[in-house]
């Protein structure tokens, strides 16, 4: 029984070293010298090859429950430190959005075509039949008065902070929605962006119909090339998540969703970022007593940058290739 | 759903975890639902009566009064509220490596699929993607349905960010001294070999068996243990040349059939020691 208690005082030990260094932080392993560090991996290996062979020989419950415990624990400090090493020196999140965008045009394109499409839809058919107004509006807008034959809303500028955030908080709230509801087949990301183009196309054929549209414009052109260009994104980010469902090629659903999940996340943090840029115009400069002019210029710079970023950040660098010594150079040393 | 996941390691070693239950899951979600809502109350109070922002400065705003620290103070609240309402999930997984005070308390965690703790990539994926297993809004029927069917029990923000959620074993179980025996004799090659009375051969899965019993004798009831051990040392009592009917009717039977099976032990470990090392010195020359 010598032995048995070396080996049950040889695990503890581990056991509480690593419980230790877990406390450290994630930086833990890398304070450790060579020779620290050589010898835990020795002792994870001891341990690993023991829960191995008493599971494999059918040792007593507490036994394999006690050795793969601390087998667990050993695990995650080792390979986890390792692991968060590796991530720190891979690709930025800023990059990872535009490539991430690039990469699934198709699910953009779709996004845009339905919300933009059902939005055409409802303004061609307001200005042929002003009596779906009533049906497609609210009350609130069927009477609405603009502020000014360029502006839609003059929100006194101290009520501005609130308005942006409460606008930030709602938009947001949308994407996230168009980006979770991906996973009912795309139906439910689909219907909001349906209906949230309805909206846009049938407050934009009422307002036209009623000689308002210059005061709409100008309100909606500040923020809206973002806000707009930010909830399509999302439903872009649905749409991925839906061809998981719909289309998992050779793989199974659960794990053709988990592939497309980083690059659907990135998208959806990225509209979040969109979405606070354009909730501030919305708050503060949309109604604003600027001219009809400017507010085309901030749409057509707001526009021009998110261009340049979309195409232009995130390309990886080709990796050069070491050049790979001749074989004469092994030869001469 | 299966009782629990095992995540094979780069050391080729499986690792088990133990999947957390739909009970316990949903325990906890309510639970943390709930700090989530005393956590906005809260500070909604604090904002209100340390006056600089919140209620108050709104009832100022609607009302044409209060400054400019007012309305930013109303702004500021409103993102807070937001950000508790969907980051409180996120912000705990993320931090705390896929645990939150309420899946704390009912002793459950979020794992990655390869066994690590999740980070905040993976935090932010399962919790926005509740909306999804959240439908119809709050009675959870498509998640529950889906992680019903799922081996692992994962709903599907669970599958997209690629985790799974254990029980996390608090207690150290007591510490087995048998089973580091057993470990220590296997690691250096000895396994379990017959023992050859005169009387006979008790093979090497009884006393496999004996070994069990001993290890855990002192866990089981006392009713337990006075069958287990009748049953373990009944069919071995005529090699030890025992009477088997007084035996049976004597005061202290549980234990002497343990004191008859501890002897067996002891001869099959003093035993097998020897022909082992008599294999490694007659033929050396084959290696």
């Amino acid at each position: 029984m010598e032995n048995a208690e070396e080996k049950q005082i040889q695990w503890s030990r581990f056991a509480d070293r690593v419980e230790r260094l877990n406390h450290q932080g994630p930086r833990a392993l890398r304070k450790l010298s060579g020779a620290d560090l050589a010898n835990l991996i020795d002792d994870y290996q001891v341990l690993i090859a023991d829960l191995a062979r008493a599971r494999s020989m059918g040792a007593d419950h507490a036994t394999v429950g006690q050795l793969n415990r601390i087998a667990v624990a050993g695990h995650n400090l080792l390979y986890g430190q390792m692991r968060r090493q590796a991530t720190a020196d891979g690709s930025s999140w800023f990059g990872s959005f535009g490539r991430a965008v690039r990469r699934h045009g198709w699910a953009v394109a779709l996004s845009a075509m339905m919300f933009f499409g059902s939005a055409l839809a409802s303004y061609v058919a307001v200005l042929f039949n002003p009596a779906l107004g009533y049906d497609l509006l609210d009350d609130s807008f069927v009477e609405f008065d603009p502020a000014s034959p360029e502006n839609l809303h003059n929100i006194p500028s101290i009520a501005r902070p609130v308005v942006s955030s409460t606008i930030i908080a709602n938009n947001i709230q949308v994407t996230f929605l168009a980006f979770g509801l991906g996973l009912t087949a795309g139906i439910g990301t689909t219907l909001l962006l349906i209906f949230n183009g309805i909206h846009l196309g049938s407050v934009a054929g009422w307002m036209t119909l009623h000689g308002k549209e210059r005061a709409l414009w100008g309100w909606i052109m500040p923020h809206g090339g973002t806000e707009l260009l930010a909830i399509c994104l999302a439903g872009a980010a649905g749409y991925l998540l839906a061809s998981a469902i719909v289309a998992p090629g050779l793989l199974r659903r659960s794990s053709a969703l988990k592939r497309i999940g980083s690059d659907a996340l990135a998208i959806e943090l990225g509209c979040m970022v969109m979405l606070v840029i354009a909730g501030a115009i919305e708050g503060f400069v949309s109604p604003s007593s600027i001219d009809y002019l400017n507010r085309i210029a901030v749409l057509v710079l707001s526009l021009s940058l998110w261009a340049v970023y979309f195409f232009g950040a995130g390309h990886q660098k080709m990796i050069q290739p070491r050049v790979a010594p001749t074989e004469g150079a092994y030869l001469k040393k | 759903m299966d009782e629990s996941v095992f995540i094979s390691t780069p050391d080729n070693v499986s690792l088990e975890f133990e999947l957390a239950g739909p009970g316990s899951r949903f325990s906890a979600y309510l639970l943390d639902f709930l700090y989530s809502v005393l956590l906005m109350i809260a500070l909604f109070l604090l904002m209100l009566f340390t006056g600089a922002a919140g209620l108050r400065s709104l009832i100022h705003l609607f009302r044409g009064e209060g400054g400019w620290i007012a309305s930013w103070g109303a702004a500021l609240l409103i993102l807070l509220l937001f950000a508790i309402h969907w980051g409180y999930y996120v912000f705990f997984e993320g931090l705390w490596h896929g645990s939150t005070p309420g899946k704390r308390s009912l002793g459950i965690r979020v794992i990655r699929q390869d066994g690590l703790p999740i980070g905040f990539r993976e935090a932010a994926l399962r919790n926005l993607l509740r909306v999804a297993d959240m439908l119809p809004p709050p009675c959870y029927i498509l998640g529950g349905l889906v992680a019903h069917f799922d081996s692992h029990g994962r709903r599907l923000g669970d599958m997209v960010a690629g985790t799974y959620v254990v029980m996390e074993k608090f207690a150290r179980a007591g510490r087995s001294a048998s089973g580091a025996a057993w470990v220590t004799r296997i690691e250096k090659g000895r396994s379990r070999q017959a023992l050859t009375l005169p009387r006979g051969t008790i093979s090497a899965h009884q006393i496999g068996l004996i070994e069990q019993f001993l290890a855990r004798r002192h866990q089981l009831t006392q009713e337990r243990r006075d069958l287990l051990v009748w049953q373990i040392a009944e069919p071995l009592l005529p090699f030890l040349a025992e009477d088997r009917d007084r035996l049976a009717k004597s005061t202290e039977c549980t234990e002497r059939c343990e004191r008859l099976l501890l002897q067996i032990l002891e001869m099959a470990q003093s035993n097998e020691a020897k022909p082992l090392a008599a294999a490694k010195t007659a033929n050396p020359s084959l290696f």
